[in-house]
């Protein structure tokens, strides 16, 4: 039952689950092309185990981002048990971001007669809402998404450029670039800015196929920084979390996720 | 840091470095395969920042799988597609073969003395993929390198004189 609501959660409210359940991610079928264009098909699901399908996620926030920066729907979807599918094509050379977002969501926690309960209202609207007797209340802003990029022929920088707004990333090397046994430098970047204490999971395919996960958790550094050398070949997953107390007229709290699937190419 | 200052001085007068010729042998193993594809081989020089600096050959069929040539791709070929269309050359089957170069880069100027790697890379629908790396130094001396074979590429040999 538990996880039938949670799962119900997923799929209305796409990201909004809490740090502690399924990850989210979009896993692109190609990351590099090398025709005029091409048909991706990618997977979105949340799991546990990394690129192991498990909940069937909504595809209504996917969007495809192409190089001349201009945003698409997907071409087609499927919404699978285990997981959903997006068909997009890709027919100009460069960089494409695929993302899985959508708005900032606010929740209303609170205590009522020692019990813990939660309600869906920000700050402006929860008197409204609770009731009469409700102890520390806290409102979160809760905002994640998933991202990959797939670069067709020569990599451009548009999509990879952020926005500034909640949980970026920028990396030293292009996402084309990643290579096995060469250091990759990530920084977490929130509504723009440099992010420490940004709290990281690195993992990679095949968990269920190893008795040892060898996922590395970190922070990012006062830089806003980590540095990671690959050791081999794969498919990679980066979790970033980051929770902080704000005072806005909104929220209480903040907790910005991003998923972020790449490619380490051989060397 | 002196012989490097001097570089630009040697190279516009010494006839020797105008002489070096490097020969390389190329071997395409034969495998037992169930259905046996010719792999996509591109051979190349890359410098010591790891720029390509002359495409020797590419011997491809369809942009679909050049990608799986990974280095190549990611040095070359996703890039330099009017270079990559210029030195095009047809996949070949089983058997050894020679290419040659002159010293000269892909636009055809004198390349630096210095030092080099010499990069075999091939790729095989339904197959692997095999990346020998031989690094050399292009200072006028006369040299034999090998790389020992891999599964997807036989011995390399490499000849400077």
């Amino acid at each position: 039952m538990k996880v039938r609501l949670s799962l119900a959660a997923a799929v209305f409210s796409v990201l909004a689950a809490p740090a502690s359940s399924h990850t989210l991610y979009i896993l692109p079928s190609h990351f590099v092309i090398s025709t005029d264009s091409s048909w991706i098909t990618a997977d979105i699901s949340a799991a546990n185990m990394t690129f192991q399908p498990d909940k069937g996620v909504s595809v209504a926030n996917f969007r495809l981002h192409l190089p001349d920066g201009s945003v698409q729907q997907a071409a087609g979807s499927h919404q699978g048990k285990r997981k959903a599918m997006v068909d997009v094509e890709l027919s100009a050379e460069g960089t494409y971001r695929l993302e899985l977002g959508g708005p900032a969501r606010y929740f209303t926690s609170y205590q009522l007669n020692g019990e813990r309960k939660r309600l869906q209202a920000d700050k402006t609207e929860r008197a409204a809402s609770l009731p009469a007797g409700a102890e520390n209340i806290q409102t979160t802003q809760s905002r994640s998404k998933a991202i990959s990029y797939i670069t067709l022929k020569q990599p451009t920088t548009t999509v990879i450029t952020p926005r500034g707004e909640g949980l970026e990333l920028v990396t030293s090397l292009h996402p084309a670039d990643i290579v096995a046994g060469e250091p990759l430098a990530i920084t977490l970047l929130l509504d723009g800015k440099a992010q420490a204490g940004v709290a990281l999971e690195l993992s990679f395919d095949g968990e269920n196929y190893r008795d040892d996960a060898m996922r590395v958790l970190a922070a990012t550094d006062n830089h806003g920084q980590f540095t990671y050398t690959p050791a081999s070949a794969g498919r990679y997953l980066l979790e970033a979390r980051y929770n902080a107390d704000v005072a806005t007229t909104r929220a209480d709290r903040i907790s910005e996720g991003l998923t972020w699937s790449f490619e380490v190419a051989l060397p | 840091m002196k012989k490097a200052a001097m570089l630009p001085l040697l190279l516009g007068l010494s006839s020797p470095l105008l002489a070096s010729q490097m020969t390389i042998t190329v071997e395409i193993p034969q495998l037992e395969a169930a259905q046996y594809y010719r792999p996509y081989i591109a051979v190349w020089i890359e410098n010591e920042q790891q720029q390509p600096v002359k495409l020797l050959a590419i011997w491809q069929q369809k942009p679909d799988w050049l990608k799986d040539l990974r280095r190549f791709w990611r040095k070359t070929g996703r890039s330099d597609s009017a270079l990559v269309d210029a030195m095009t050359g047809a996949t070949r089957g089983p058997g050894s073969y020679q290419l040659s170069w002159d010293g000269l880069d892909n636009e055809a100027n004198k390349v630096a003395a210095g030092n080099y790697v010499l990069f075999v890379e091939a790729a095989r629908e339904q197959g692997g993929r095999s990346l020998q790396r031989q690094p050399f130094s292009w200072d006028n001396s006369a040299v034999t390198l090998q790389q020992a074979a891999e599964p997807e590429l036989g011995q390399l040999t490499v000849t400077i004189k």
